[in-house]
C-alpha cells in the first residue's frame, strides 16, 4: 500500500520541503495550502496522515483541526502539528482536541520523517543499484564487536564474497556508520557491556534508515538465556560462536534476500550448466534442490534442451550429492531433456562402487560433454532412480 | 506598569539570538554571530534592494518583528531551504524568494514569541508578509518599544528590527 500525506500549509516553501524530506520513501504527498482545501482534500483523498500548519488564511489549522476531528469519516486520520506556534501552553491546548505528535519549526527533515514513521510505516524506496540482490552484488556489512578477534575471523571468512565488511566496536561508532553509510546487514555482538547490544537494536529499528536492515546477534553457543532475549526483541537471526562461517554466509544472503543461484547454475553453449561446489554442505544441497526444478522449467521456456551437470569441482561423492544428483536426473527427464556430466576419472571410479551410480558417464571437458549431448550420441547419462 | 516596560533587554536580545541561531542552523546549516545592537535610531542604515520579512504577535506582549535581506542574500537563504542552485532560484522567480524569507521570517518569530511565551507572555502570530525595496524606512507609533539587532550569517547581513507594544 502506497502511503498518502497530507501537507496543509500555507507556505510553498515548508511544502517543497516535506516533499524533498519524504522522496526517498515509497508515499504519496499531497498538497493544501489552508484548511479549506486541506478538508476537501482529506475528503477526497483519504490521506494516512496529516502534517498541519496553525497559522493560515482562510482557515487556520486548530480550525481545521476541529472539523477533522467531529468528522466520523476523517476523524481517525493521525494529524502532526508542523507549525511555528510552540510554547507549553498552547502545545498542550491543541494537544486536547485531538494530535499524534507535535513538531515546532524550525525542523530538521529527518525528525519529521522519523515521526511520521513512528505513525505510518514509511518504506525506503528500493532503488535497484544500491540494493544486493544477487550472491555477486557488492553488499555493506556492519559488524559492531568489540573483540578483534571475532571481526577478523569474519573478515577473513567474508573474503571471497563481494561483501564490504566494517567493524566498528562501540554502539556510537556503530549509529554514526548507519547515518552516513547505506548499510545491508548488521551484525552484534550480544556480549557487548551493560546490554548495549538490545539498546542499540533498538535504536536501529526506531530509525527508519535500519528499521528494515536485517540484524544478527553474535552470541555464544552456550549462552542459550541471551539467545531467547535477543529472539523474543526480534533480531533477524543468531550467529553463534564458534562461528561457522559457511553457515553465516549462508544465513546472510538468506537474510538479504539474495540469489544464490547463480554460484550453482548458469547457461552456456546452449545448455544448462548445474555445477556442484568442492565441498557440498548440507545447505549447499538444499539451496541447489530449491532451485533444481524452476531452474530446468525456465531453461525450457527460453528453448535449451540440455542439461549439464558439472561435478568437476567435487572431490568425493556422498549419499546425499548422489539423492540430488538422482532428483536432478528425473526432473530432467519428467521434461524430456538430455543431460550429461563432466567430472573427474576419480570421481567416475568412485561412482562404480555404488549400485545407483554405476552406469553414469562422466565427461573430462564442457565441449566433451556438449558433444556427447547430440543426437545419436551412445554414451548419454542414465539415471536410476529405482 | 505594562508587560513590555518590564521585558528586560537582556530577554529580548537572548530571545532573539536564540531564534536567528537555532533557524538558521536548523534550515540552513549556517551559524549566525549577534553584530552590535542599535536600539533606538529609526535609520537602519540599508542601502541597495532589500527583501523584507514581517510576522507580527497578538497577545501580551503585541509587536511586529522585521527581518531585512539584501536582495542576493534572499536569493542565497531561498537555494539552501530549498536545495537549489542559485540559477535555479533566480529562474524560479521572486515569489519562491518572497516565500521563503516569509517562512524564515515565521519561523524566527515564531521560536522568538515561543521563548517568551515560556516565560509567561503568551501571544499569537499572524501571517507572514513580505516587502521589497531599496532604502526603506520603517517609522513606529510613539508608544512601540524599539530595538534593532543585526547578525553576521555567512558573510552576510542580517538585520532584524523589533517592535513591541503592551498588550491589550
Amino acid at each position: 500500500m502506497r502511503y498518502k500525506i497530507l501537507t496543509v500549509d500555507d507556505s510553498k516553501t515548508v511544502r517543497i520541503i516535506v516533499k524533498k524530506a519524504f522522496k526517498l520513501y515509497d508515499c504519496e504527498i499531497l498538497e493544501a495550502a489552508n484548511g479549506v482545501e486541506g478538508l476537501a482534500v482529506a475528503a477526497k483523498e483519504n490521506p494516512s496522515l496529516v502534517l498541519l500548519d496553525i497559522t493560515m488564511p482562510v482557515m487556520d489549522g486548530v480550525e481545521m483541526l476541529t472539523k477533522l476531528k467531529s468528522d466520523p469519516n476523517l476523524k481517525g486520520i493521525p494529524v502532526i502539528m508542523l507549525t511555528a506556534e510552540g510554547g507549553r501552553d498552547h502545545v498542550l491546548k491543541i494537544a486536547k482536541i485531538g494530535v499524534r505528535d507535535y513538531i515546532v519549526k524550525p525542523f530538521k527533515e529527518d525528525v519529521l520523517v522519523q515521526k511520521v514513521g513512528r505513525i505510518i510505516d514509511l518504506k525506503p524506496i528500493s532503488e535497484a543499484p544500491t540494493k544486493a540482490k544477487s550472491i555477486f552484488d557488492p553488499a555493506n556489512i556492519l559488524v559492531v564487536e568489540d573483540k578483534p578477534a571475532i571481526l577478523e575471523q569474519i573478515t577473513n571468512g567474508l573474503k571471497h564474497t563481494p561483501w564490504q565488511v566494517k567493524g566498528v566496536a562501540t554502539t556510537g561508532e556503530a549509529i554514526d556508520t548507519c547515518g552516513s553509510t547505506a548499510v545491508d546487514l548488521i551484525m552484534i555482538s550480544l556480549s557487548l557491556p551493560e546490554e548495549s547490544a538490545f539498546t542499540l537494536f533498538r535504536v536501529l529499528r526506531a530509525n527508519l534508515k535500519t528499521k528494515y536492515t536485517p540484524i544478527f546477534g553474535l552470541v555464544v553457543k552456550t549462552d542459550t538465556g541471551t539467545q531467547q532475549q535477543a529472539q523474543q526483541v526480534g533480531f533477524t537471526a543468531l550467529a553463534t560462536k564458534p562461528l561457522d562461517l559457511d553457515e553465516l554466509e549462508a544465513k546472510i544472503a538468506r537474510a538479504m534476500n539474495l540469489d544464490t543461484s547463480e554460484r550453482y547454475f548458469r547457461q552456456e553453449k546452449n545448455c544448462l550448466v548445474m555445477s556442484l561446489p568442492e565441498h557440498c554442505s548440507n545447505h549447499v544441497l538444499n539451496e541447489v534442490s530449491a532451485y533444481l526444478k524452476g531452474k530446468i522449467s525456465d531453461a525450457v521456456d527460453s528453448g535449451i534442451s540440455q542439461v549439464v551437470f558439472d561435478l568437476h569441482a567435487v572431490k568425493r561423492l556422498d549419499m546425499a550429492v548422489i539423492k540430488l544428483l538422482i532428483t536432478a536426473m528425473q526432473a530432467c527427464q519428467e521434461v524430456a531433456i538430455h543431460y550429461t556430466m563432466i567430472g573427474s576419472t576419480e570421481l567416475a571410479k568412485e561412482c562404480h562402487g555404488y549400485e545407483d551410480t554405476r552406469g553414469w558417464t562422466f565427461y573430462e571437458t564442457m565441449d566433451d560433454a556438449v558433444a556427447a549431448l547430440k543426437p545419436g550420441t551412445p554414451e548419454m547419462a542414465t539415471a536410476d532412480a529405482t | 506598569m505594562s508587560l513590555v516596560e518590564t521585558i528586560p533587554d537582556h530577554v529580548v536580545q537572548d530571545s532573539l539570538d536564540l531564534a536567528v541561531a537555532e533557524v538558521f542552523s536548523t534550515m540552513l546549516n549556517e551559524t549566525s554571530t549577534p553584530a552590535e545592537i542599535e536600539t533606538t535610531s529609526n535609520n537602519l542604515d540599508l542601502s541597495g534592494p532589500h527583501v523584507v520579512g514581517t510576522v507580527g504577535f497578538i497577545g501580551e506582549p503585541k509587536g511586529l518583528i522585521y527581518l531585512y535581506f539584501e536582495t542576493a542574500f534572499a536569493e542565497y537563504c531561498a537555494g539552501r531551504m530549498l536545495d537549489m542552485s542559485l540559477e535555479e532560484v533566480i529562474e524560479c522567480g521572486d515569489e519562491v524568494v518572497n516565500d521563503v524569507i516569509g517562512e524564515i521570517t515565521n519561523m524566527t518569530v515564531g521560536t522568538f514569541k515561543n521563548k517568551l511565551a515560556d516565560r509567561g507572555m503568551p501571544c499569537r502570530l499572524t501571517i507572514p508578509s513580505i516587502m521589497r525595496g531599496s532604502h526603506l524606512k520603517i517609522e513606529p507609533i510613539h508608544s512601540a518599544n524599539r530595538k534593532v539587532f543585526r547578525f553576521d550569517i555567512g558573510g552576510q547581513r542580517l538585520t532584524a528590527d523589533v517592535l513591541l507594544q503592551p498588550g491589550d
